[in-house]
């Protein structure tokens, strides 16, 4: 699932991949990918925004089967008891059998949607509603003892059977759910774009406690969890748009830290390994370690480009996608670059989208304020292949998706 | 002489037989590339295979036109000529004209809405080519007439689906809804997994999913046109 387990430590076992070598695979999709792929047994499993959910061989880069959906599935699979669980932008929830991709149920939610908000980030004109083309991810599920929990575009989390595709509850929020729940000792773990975080008991969705992020009424801009939070030795750590990452109690909510990224929004969901956070920013394109008992700044290393993806820790080795379409490897250490691997698209370069030296050419990503201007730069980034995706390791191999519609297998 | 002459013509058909065999085994793979439309480049990729009756098979990927694993039309491989239309959900259509050079790309034109553009394919490995979903047959207790009734925008609308067997071919189905006119849909696939049964209409965009429930002998689903869903529930005709 989503970050490797429940509780979205985002530690993975294996060997470590300190060296890039080759592509050992490519797989083409018809459109973007920002789901994360996740494996079981030899079976790469991930969405596309093709509205394809996909189980590829791992050794080959073979496709097993496809499904389709009606919408993109801009969402992580989980994948429990010889089941794949998937959301798409059709508004449903998806249980397929994992070795044949055949439907064992489908749950409708109240629908899909994007956040969305007059003169959203200042975008012209002012008075409009205006759809959040960075709000990229659908919730992706999460299994615990026979439940599906979610998140969904209609403010509600919801707890189904894992079984009977059947509704057991669903907690209602003031705003769009598109970060991904944690599980962790009988309490689900969740934030929303009405600013608030969540913690519910998992038996029966009543409120536990919720603790309020920052708000920002004029443009909307520094608002809302999009990252997922990681839950790990009685501490809940998510990031925020409001720029900082948080350390809340997860018995109580009560704030332990915040970790400020300077107006930059964290949408990147922190991996928790040995004492230290591990996260990155958008604007500010930081790769950041902290210690997870007291928040204090380990390593800050400037990036070269918005990151929203995920990190993965395996071992002594970080992995984290970047929105100029690389994949880094760095030193969970120092932070320091290990490797890095740039799509093809992202080589390309076409109309100049990124600098020569890989950061984004702003002036010619978004050349003007209106919000068609601003839409159709998510488009271009999209053309270079950026890495939205979350890197899966395992047995020694690299897996991420890009926006270039491939999903790529790298040792 | 005559023999030697008669030799010599055995041994040029054979040659030129031979070449013939090794430029269509040549066609055989996933070849990747890109249409060099003006200010966008196109991903293509193709899948071309032969099977074992010799005739050609062949699906497309456009990433970035939610188009994985379409089949190709009018596929024809005759020695190093390649060609084949693409006519993909969205309303896409080309036509490509290829030819498979020394140098191993398949290079030609690619023609969309009456304008060209050259194409350039390089061949990266076997080929995966994706076959069409198949109907399924269905259940006895899913064969034979059902109506049901749907409103969109205030009008009523009668349905009417006959779903038949026909063998080693899977199910068909005749799709009729009756609002202001008789509206009869191509019918593309019809599946059956477990109680959930879907009929597409791939042309319409248009598709019905619902599962039968024994008990009651209904087929509970949903009348589906792009995001619109519908209930819609069918009732065995009488």
């Amino acid at each position: 699932m989503f970050r490797g387990d429940p509780n979205h430590s985002g530690l993975y076992s294996g060997p470590e991949p300190r060296q890039f070598h080759r592509v050992k695979w490519k797989f083409p999709t018809g459109n973007r990918i920002v789901s994360s792929p996740v494996i079981q047994g030899k079976t790469i499993y991930f969405g596309s925004d093709d509205a394809n959910i996909y189980a590829v061989d791992a050794e080959s880069g073979r496709q097993i089967w496809k499904y389709a959906t009606k919408g993109a599935v801009s969402s992580t699979p989980a994948v429990a008891n010889g089941v794949v669980y998937a959301t798409s932008y059709d508004g449903k929830l998806y249980a397929l059998n994992s070795e044949t991709g055949a439907t064992k149920w489908k749950f409708a939610t109240e629908g899909e949607r994007r956040f969305e908000a007059k003169g959203l980030h200042g975008m012209q004109p002012r008075n409009q509603t205006i759809a959040d083309p960075f709000d990229i991810y659908l919730s992706s599920p999460v299994v615990v003892q026979n439940t599906v929990y979610f998140g969904s575009g209609d403010g509600n989390l919801y707890a189904v059977d894992a079984v009977s595709g059947e509704l057991k509850w669903k907690f209602k929020t003031g705003d769009v759910i598109h970060a991904s729940p944690a599980f962790s000792d009988g309490l689900i773990y969740f934030g929303s774009w009405d600013s608030c975080f969540y913690a519910v008991d998992a038996a029966n969705g009543k409120e536990r406690w919720r603790f309020h992020g920052g708000e920002d009424p004029l443009v909307h801009n520094q608002v809302g969890f999009q990252s997922s939070p990681a839950v790990v030795g009685g501490v809940v750590y998510t990031g925020c748009r409001d720029s900082n990452v948080y350390a809340l109690d997860a018995a109580t909510g009560k704030e332990k830290w915040r970790c400020n990224n300077e107006m930059s929004w964290v949408n990147s969901s922190p991996a928790v390994v040995q004492g230290k956070v591990f996260f990155a920013t958008s604007d500010s394109s930081l790769f950041r370690i902290v210690d997870a008992a007291t928040g204090k700044e380990l390593v800050k290393q400037q990036d070269k480009a918005y990151i929203f993806s995920s990190p993965a820790v395996v071992g002594n080795t970080v992995l984290i996608g970047v929105l100029n379409g690389t994949l880094e490897a760095r030193d969970a250490k120092t932070g320091d670059l290990l490797w890095d691997y740039e799509v093809e698209k992202s080589k390309q370069n076409k109309g100049w989208i990124l600098t020569a030296d890989r950061k984004f050419n702003m002036p010619l990503l978004f050349p003007s304020g209106l919000d068609e201007t601003t839409i159709a730069g998510t488009v271009r980034e999209d053309g270079i292949g950026s890495v939205y995706s979350s890197p899966l390791a395992a047995n020694g191999i690299v897996y991420f998706g890009s926006a270039d519609g491939f999903l790529y297998a790298l040792e | 002489m005559k023999q030697s002459i008669l030799g010599l013509a055995a041994t040029a058909i054979l040659l030129a037989s031979a070449t013939v065999c090794r430029s269509e085994e040549s066609a055989s793979g996933r070849w990747e590339g890109s249409v060099q439309i003006p200010d966008r480049e196109l991903t293509l990729i193709v899948d071309l295979a032969q099977t074992k009756n010799g005739a050609w098979t062949g699906s497309v990927i456009i990433p970035g036109f939610d188009v994985k694993g379409k089949a190709v039309n009018d596929l024809a491989v005759k020695g190093s000529e390649v060609s084949f239309a693409i006519a993909t959900g969205r309303g896409l259509q080309a036509v490509l004209k290829g030819h498979i050079a020394a140098d191993g790309t398949l290079a030609g034109e690619f023609a969309q809405a009456g304008n060209t553009a050259r194409f350039v394919l390089k061949k990266t490995g076997p080929p995966q080519v994706e076959l069409p979903l198949r109907s399924t047959a269905v259940s006895k207790e899913i064969e034979g007439q059902w109506k049901g009734q749907y409103e969109l925008s205030g009008y009523p609308r009668k349905v009417t689906i006959k779903v038949v067997n026909r063998g080693s071919e899977g199910a068909a189905a005749d799709f009729v809804v009756v609002g202001r006119k008789t509206t009869t849909l191509p019918v593309d696939l019809v599946r059956q997994e477990g109680t959930l049964l879907t009929i597409d209409s791939y042309e319409t965009g248009i598709s019905y999913e619902g599962r039968f429930n024994p008990e009651s002998g209904e087929i509970k689903g949903t009348f589906n046109q792009g995001a619109i869903e519908i209930p819609l529930v069918l009732q065995r005709a009488k």
